[in-house]
């Protein structure tokens, strides 16, 4: 057992260290962080509308939620990006024929591929979450701690992300991985926003489980996984929590279906 | 040490390895000969099971090779080595070494003395991109050598090798002998072969030709290229 966890975790630090070492994943990293370090004049100055002075709150409150919701999503984007090809390097360069032989199965490198991308794209935003948490406390004294839970929430979100990358990358080129997951994405907040306007729409409120229905259900929920995780930057009480976990529990079923399809497929791979 | 029980393997409608049975004994000095598209780095792949078979069953020291026990007390040398080009050669064999969970000191200590075996010392802590492929070829054979293996599977380990290189591959390999390791060859250069090993098979076609003792295979005023040539030619 201890020989088993061992393994995963050698394989999960050399997954880090590789991705850290790759020049596009640094200047990634700098662009977005310089980028999220210019939201910090959002929080600046007085904002009027028809000649009334808006509450400081109120646009704490709106910006810190739409930098939470763009930062989550250009993570998403960019964990695609560096996960699409770390199958390929590591057969390209002689990795994957120096881990198996010795004595490591596939499970116990899928896995820790999986949790190295996982670990690294969670961190990659919770950094970038974290600069907003801090600008706001230090340049409003205003606290928000449920920004924090929020961006490890959204971490479920980078997951699916990883293990779609990872088994699209064994059936397609990379690039058409990443579109195939980009697509996804985009899938999944259109379906939200479709049926998000169907429910209000007169027309269409009493139609049913429309095909978008059915999408908007089982289809990878993570524009939905964001929302909820959203109303922990406003701060829900508990039963609140309750009401909108289906998302959580959606992506949490997707990632474990499609993990197993990744564990299944790259067992038959050959291995240069 | 190494089973082999009517192994096939079948690429689509290709067979690339037919119906081979063969058996490497503990300490033998085995050489898997055979032109290319022979069926050799099939059967090497199968023994690690880097590719599934389609039929027959393999082993070392007993155990299936679809275990990945089975390659506990085994060290390979593929016949192409990468090594990731942003590695040092001393960072990679710490690497094989963590992955056979030995210890930080127990690593470094072994990594120094292979890094003196394959006569690597003072480039071993640069990058690995600016290595030639002698030099890849090297640090892979101490790669293999890493947590001292009972059995060496090497894909024509002299590949890249120049003359003084491949003499002195022969050397260290010529040395192992001595400490009781397996050694299972798949080589192109014959007459190393002739040198270093006790038996052979020739394989062609997937198909095993034949296996036997290099001393009978090669008889008197023969070379062992002569006996391949004579068996591949029919």
């Amino acid at each position: 057992m201890s020989k088993t966890f061992s393994a995963i975790i050698n394989i999960v630090k050399y997954t880090i260290t590789d991705e850290v070492r790759q020049k596009s994943f640094i200047v990634m990293l700098v662009v977005s962080v310089i980028f999220v370090f210019l939201v910090r004049g959002c929080y600046q100055g007085n904002y009027m509308v028809n000649g009334h002075e808006l509450d400081a709150e109120a646009i704490v409150a709106t910006v810190s939620k739409v930098a939470f919701h763009i930062i989550t999503i250009a993570v998403m984007l960019v964990t695609a990006l560096f996960s699409m090809r770390v199958f390929k390097r590591d057969r390209d360069e002689g990795m994957q024929s120096c881990i198996f032989s010795k004595p490591i199965t596939r499970m116990q490198y899928v896995v820790g591929k999986i949790s190295g991308l996982w670990v690294l794209s969670s961190f990659f935003m919770f950094l970038l979450h974290a600069i907003i948490f801090l600008t706001v406390l230090l340049r409003l004294n205003i606290v928000m701690p449920g920004y924090l839970v929020a961006s490890a929430i959204c971490s479920f979100n980078l997951l699916f992300v990883v293990i779609s990358v990872l088994l699209f990358s064994l059936i397609m080129p990379d690039i058409a991985a990443f579109l195939c997951v980009t697509g996804i994405v985009i899938v999944s907040f259109a379906a939200e926003w479709i049926f998000a306007i169907s429910r209000y729409s007169p027309v269409t409120a009493h139609s049913g489980s429309t095909g978008w229905g059915i999408i908007y259900y089982l289809w990878p929920k993570l524009s939905g996984l964001q929302n909820f995780a959203s109303l922990f930057i406003a701060g829900v009480d508990g039963t609140q929590v309750f009401a909108y976990i289906y998302p959580l529990i959606n992506v949490i079923i997707c990632c474990l279906i499609l993990g197993a399809l990744l564990f299944w497929r790259f067992r038959n791979e050959d291995i240069i | 040490m190494i089973e082999l029980k009517n192994v096939t393997k079948r690429y689509g409608s290709l067979v690339a390895v037919d119906d081979v049975s063969f058996s490497v004994k503990k300490g033998e000095y085995f050489a898997l000969l055979g032109p290319n598209g022979a069926g050799k780095t099939t059967i090497v792949k199968m023994l690690l099971d880097f590719t599934q078979r389609t039929s027959g069953s393999l082993s070392i020291n007993g155990i299936p090779c679809t275990n990945a026990a089975s390659r506990a007390a085994v060290g390979y040398l593929a016949e192409n080595y990468h090594i990731p080009p942003y590695l040092s050669g001393w960072r990679y064999l710490l690497r094989c070494a963590e992955l056979l969970n030995i210890k930080r000191s127990d690593a470094q200590e072994q990594c120094r003395r292979i890094v003196g075996i394959i006569g690597m010392q003072g480039r071993e802590h640069t990058k690995a991109g600016t290595y030639s492929k002698g030099m890849i070829q090297r640090f892979g054979l101490g790669a293999a050598l890493v947590g001292n293996p009972k059995l060496l599977i090497l894909d024509e380990p002299t590949s890249g090798l120049d003359p003084i290189g491949i003499r002195e591959i022969r050397q260290l390999l010529e040395s192992l002998k001595s400490q009781g390791m397996t050694i299972f060859l798949n080589s192109h250069l014959l007459s190393e072969v002739e040198k270093i090993c006790d038996n052979a098979a020739i394989i062609n076609l997937g198909k095993l030709l034949v296996k036997d003792k290099i001393s009978t295979l090669v008889k008197e005023g023969d070379s062992l290229e002569d006996v391949f040539i004579r068996y591949v030619k029919g």
